[in-house]
């Protein structure tokens, strides 16, 4: 009772960001619910993780079979609700990502437990949890209260907290997978690797970011011109390339790339949650948006509120002129 | 292939600015426009493709007030068979469980093969509805999908991960897929389309004629209570140019960009 | 062979059969300088596509997209016939087929569920109001001029400053007038030239009955596109005209005068909605020579020969695929070569695809392009 459960998110040997940033969430208020930090693994063959994990919680208590070998959200459900079951942990993390959401719902229906997504700050009052979440692509922040239950579920947005610096030894506890079956109705068949186009956008120097804002397809043009002033390459957010303006290796972003340029020019990207923690690597981010609450400026170094079609050509003449 | 495609009429927030209502209970939704859920566009889409190449019926979902029939008719316009409508004031919208149960609800004694929804809710963000509704119905599911190939009793789904990564899953039919923006590209409804969509069956349902007890998916039946919303500050870092005009501080942009040596 | 009502009646409705392949309608086409459109040669093959019933493939022709609806053909046709129609009812199959662009799609389905083409909220289309004290018409009370506002206009924040100006002009000159409240709404003109008739015979529908309840003497539309939808709609009594139209009437009465000095140079493009479609040519004139200072210049290609902007026709949703210069890039040029500071035109597509090409081009430095009512505003 009182723990904080972080489950742990591996793929294909690596650990996630999102694992370090739920660690010094549940790290800052594990004792609001008078309990400890465990980081719980899913895994084949992942002593290795599980002792890096070690560094960061309490305790990491991990289940090594090959039947985990591979992500399945119907095993994991069935591993998690029996560890749930028999440590009746307060607080169950999962990351609000492609894998969280393919097993954390699920997870709650079974149990029957109050579940809240995408939690964004977390306290505890009078040992229940307290949580913000956003409405509307983060234009409302909405706080939430529960009922009383044994445990909480509660998906963490990726990319919006600190990671935790390793600096513990925690203790490491492995045991039997309480499920051990394959899943009869959902099969793991193999990672298809997206195919890198001519551009690796994560190994650019200069990127142009490209945005919603951009409208239509003919508008690209002006953006080609800017990116040439700049020697950059070309990226962009989900709505842009949802929209057919760039090829989907250039998509930055949770769902996409995590970038690492000198600099990141983003035009007409309001900087939804998702596009921004692909960005957190820039040094120095640029940004041109009509709208002076777009939370793209929160991380931007530099800002022009205005009408980027009348910005950009602009500054390509200026630039041009060098 | 008996699809069910649930959709919701959500609000286009992406330019416009979001205020509380007096009470501060609620957003002021007067001044927005409303559409079909994007992802759920590519849902419909998807289900329309699969019949199309399958045969089979398209029965679309929806929990929404009698404006959203507009976007039911039109998702009937371009494939749809027949809808249902779910209104019921009692429904705690916040709680996507709730949800799930509702459309659960509808589409429990029906006969399916297959269950799609979009990914995610561009108005609560949840990514929820459809993997709990799976769980709801006790079948199987994937989440975020972005390719399918439907084979003989199950479906192949590519699942698009962080990095553009795709995890390949088979799963047996019948299930549910959410499905992640850009998987196709939705067509239009045509208004000639949307005429005829007129004939088609929209039965319009309450709790009660599903058949389920309110105090199941109610705010008393909810283990989370919205405490309060609140508008939050977001704090800019961005030192902002500022100009005349909009040539001014692209102007006064190039000197910083000069300077910083980032040209 | 077997031939559909729907084909009979499309042989009828567009007179295929009174066309005799003269091929005036191809020579004066603006755009075929640009891309491969022989309109000449899709009135026959409508024709004969329509008797073995082969429209649709005729319709994945890409080139019936480059049509601009400036009814050049139209106006130089020697039988009367409509051209630019039979490349609209092409468009009709794919609309219908829901096959069209994305942006085509969204600019429709704006139309459909919020009455405007550019993805605006509905709520939202009298925000250009905003600080000013505007006469709103009240239902069943009859007003001299109700003014219809473009949804270029109401949404663009560059353009609403033309429904601002009409304002303050009206209220100079002291005339009866009224602007619709909230539920006004698109007037179909480029829903129809995208191909989507029936959406445009829906809010012709609702318009229609829109205007039944706000009776005025005349509707003045501030868009040559709204004065060309309004005018073909059935059923409307009410006598549509151009804003020019009324304003020209004014100065020449005496009720209108200006206060202030415009000292430039400046030339007048004819939009096609407003010259070829409703000749509408001396008005616009009348108004800029009636404004102190004006210097007014006309282009070699004008009045009934001007040359398209690519503004109309459902083009602000399609862009023409050509390594050609743009035909507002021509006109931005031709401006130069007058030594004109000043492009003004009286219609909100030819200000956007003009202020593009003179940036395109180069010249923003030393060009602007106005709307008429911009000069006005600065001289009233």
């Amino acid at each position: 009772m009182g723990d904080v459960f972080v489950v742990i998110e591996h793929r294909q040997g690596e650990i996630r960001d999102v694992n370090w940033e739920m660690l010094n969430l549940a790290s800052q208020v594990a004792s609001d619910f008078g309990g400890e930090v465990v980081s719980v693994l899913l895994g084949s063959g992942v002593d290795d993780i599980a002792d890096q994990l070690a560094g960061a919680s309490s305790k990491v208590l991990y289940v090594d079979d090959p039947v985990l070998e591979n992500f399945n959200a119907d095993i994991y459900q069935k591993n998690l609700s029996a560890l749930i079951d028999e440590h009746k942990p307060t607080i169950v993390m999962i990351g609000h990502t492609a894998q969280g959401v393919d097993v954390a719902p699920a997870l709650a229906v079974e149990k029957d437990l109050p579940y809240l997504t995408d939690v964004i700050e977390l306290r505890g009052e009078g040992g229940k949890p307290v949580a913000v979440r956003q409405y509307y692509q983060g234009k409302v922040n909405a706080e939430f209260s529960f009922a009383d239950a044994d445990t909480y579920i509660l998906t963490i947005r990726e990319a919006a907290l600190e990671p935790i610096e390793p600096a513990q030894k925690g203790s490491v506890e492995k045991v039997e997978a309480p499920a051990k079956e394959e899943a009869e109705h959902r099969k793991f068949v193999e990672y298809v690797e997206a195919e890198i186009g001519d551009v690796d956008i994560t190994q650019s120097e200069m990127l142009i970011g490209v945005g919603r804002g951009v409208r239509e397809d003919k508008n690209m043009p002006m953006i080609e011109e800017l990116a040439q002033v700049f020697e950059a390459d070309l990226c962009g957010s989900r709505a842009a390339v949802d929209a057919g303006w760039l090829p989907h290796d250039r998509q930055v972003g949770t769902s996409g790339k995590s970038v690492k340029p000198k600099l990141y020019f983003a035009v007409g990207i309001s900087g939804a949650f998702q596009h921004l923690a692909g960005i957190k690597g820039a040094k120095t981010v640029v940004a041109v948006n009509k709208d002076p609450n777009a939370p793209i400026f929160a991380e931007a170094d530099y800002g022009i509120v205005d009408d980027l079609f009348k910005v950009v050509p602009k500054l390509v003449e200026e630039l041009k002129e060098e | 292939m008996k699809t069910f495609v649930c959709i919701k009429y959500v609000p286009d927030t992406s330019e416009a600015d979001v205020n509380l209502n007096e009470d501060g209970t609620g957003v002021d939704t007067s001044r927005f426009s409303f559409d079909i859920n994007e992802a759920d566009n590519y849902a419909v889409e998807e289900a329309v493709r699969i019949k199309e190449n399958h045969g089979g019926s398209v029965t679309v979902n929806s929990i929404g007030p009698q404006d959203s029939e507009v976007t039911i008719r039109m998702a009937l316009a371009k494939g749809g068979d027949n809808a249902i409508r779910v209104e019921d004031s009692r429904i705690y919208e916040y709680d996507p469980l709730s949800i799930a149960k509702v459309l659960a609800a509808s589409i429990k004694d029906q006969e399916y093969d297959l269950v799609m929804t979009g990914c995610v809710a561009n108005d609560d963000g949840n990514m929820s509805v459809g993997v709990a509704l799976a769980e709801e119905l006790g079948v199987p599911h994937a989440a975020m999908v972005k390719q399918v190939e439907v084979q003989d009793g199950k479906v192949k789904a590519h699942r698009e991960l962080e990095g553009g990564l795709m995890e390949v899953v088979e799963l047996s039919l019948p299930c549910v897929l959410t499905i992640q923006t850009g998987i196709n590209e939705p067509r239009y409804a045509p208004i000639k389309g949307i005429r005829q969509a007129k004939k088609k069956e929209l039965k319009v349902m309450s709790l009660d004629d599903l058949g389920l007890p309110a105090d199941q998916v109610d705010e008393s039946a909810s283990k989370i209570k919205l405490n309060q919303l609140y508008i939050p500050q977001v704090e800019a870092k961005a030192e902002f140019i500022e100009g005349e005009d909009a040539e001014e501080k692209a102007t006064k942009l190039a000197e910083v960009l000069k300077k910083g040596g980032l040209v | 062979m077997k031939m559909s009502v729907e084909n009979q009646s499309i042989i009828e409705k567009l007179d295929l059969l009174g066309c005799i392949q003269c091929g005036r309608c191809t020579g004066g086409c603006p755009v075929t300088v640009r891309t491969n459109l022989n309109v000449r040669r899709f009135v026959y093959d409508a024709y004969q596509a329509s008797l073995e019933d082969l429209m649709e493939e005729l319709a994945q022709y890409s080139e019936i997209w480059d049509c601009t609806g400036c009814h050049t053909c139209a106006v130089r046709c020697p039988k009367g016939l409509k051209p630019v129609e039979v490349l609209y009812s092409l468009r009709n199959q794919i609309v219908e087929s829901g096959k069209v662009e994305p942006t085509v799609r969204d600019a429709l389905e704006s139309v459909f569920l919020e009455g405007n083409p550019w993805g605006k909220p509905k709520a939202t289309r009298f925000d250009w109001m905003e600080g000013l004290e505007v006469k709103t018409a009240e239902e069943g009370q009859e007003v001299e001029y109700l003014f219809y506002v473009c949804c270029s206009v109401a949404y663009d924040p560059k353009l609403q400053v033309v429904a601002q100006n009409m304002v303050k002009i009206l209220e100079k000159a002291g005339v009866d007038y009224a602007f619709l409240g909230e539920e006004e709404s698109c007037c179909g003109s480029e829903v129809q030239a995208l191909g989507e008739e029936e959406l445009f015979m829906e809010v012709q529908e609702e318009n229609v009955e829109l205007f039944s309840s706000y009776p005025a003497k005349k509707i003045v539309t501030l868009s040559p596109h709204c004065l060309s939808a309004l005018k073909k709609y059935e059923g409307l009594e009410a006598e549509v005209i151009h804003y020019t139209q009324l304003l020209a009437e004014l100065i020449d009465e005496g009720k209108l005068s200006w206060e202030g000095e415009f000292p430039k140079k400046v030339v007048y493009h004819d939009p096609c909605y407003l010259g070829k479609q409703n000749e509408v040519y001396d008005e616009p004139r009348q108004v800029l020579k009636s404004v102190p200072g004006i210097e007014l210049t006309e282009f070699d290609r004008s009045r009934e020969r001007s040359l398209c902007c690519e503004g109309g026709g459902g083009k602000m949703w399609v862009e023409t695929e050509s390594q050609q210069e743009r035909l507002a890039e021509t006109r931005a040029r031709n401006a130069k070569e007058l030594e004109a500071q000043v492009i003004v035109c009286a219609c909100p597509f030819c200000i956007l695809t003009l202020d593009d090409a003179v940036k395109a081009v180069g010249y923003e430095e030393e060009m602007e392009v106005m709307e008429i009512t911009e000069i006005l505003g600065k001289v009233l």
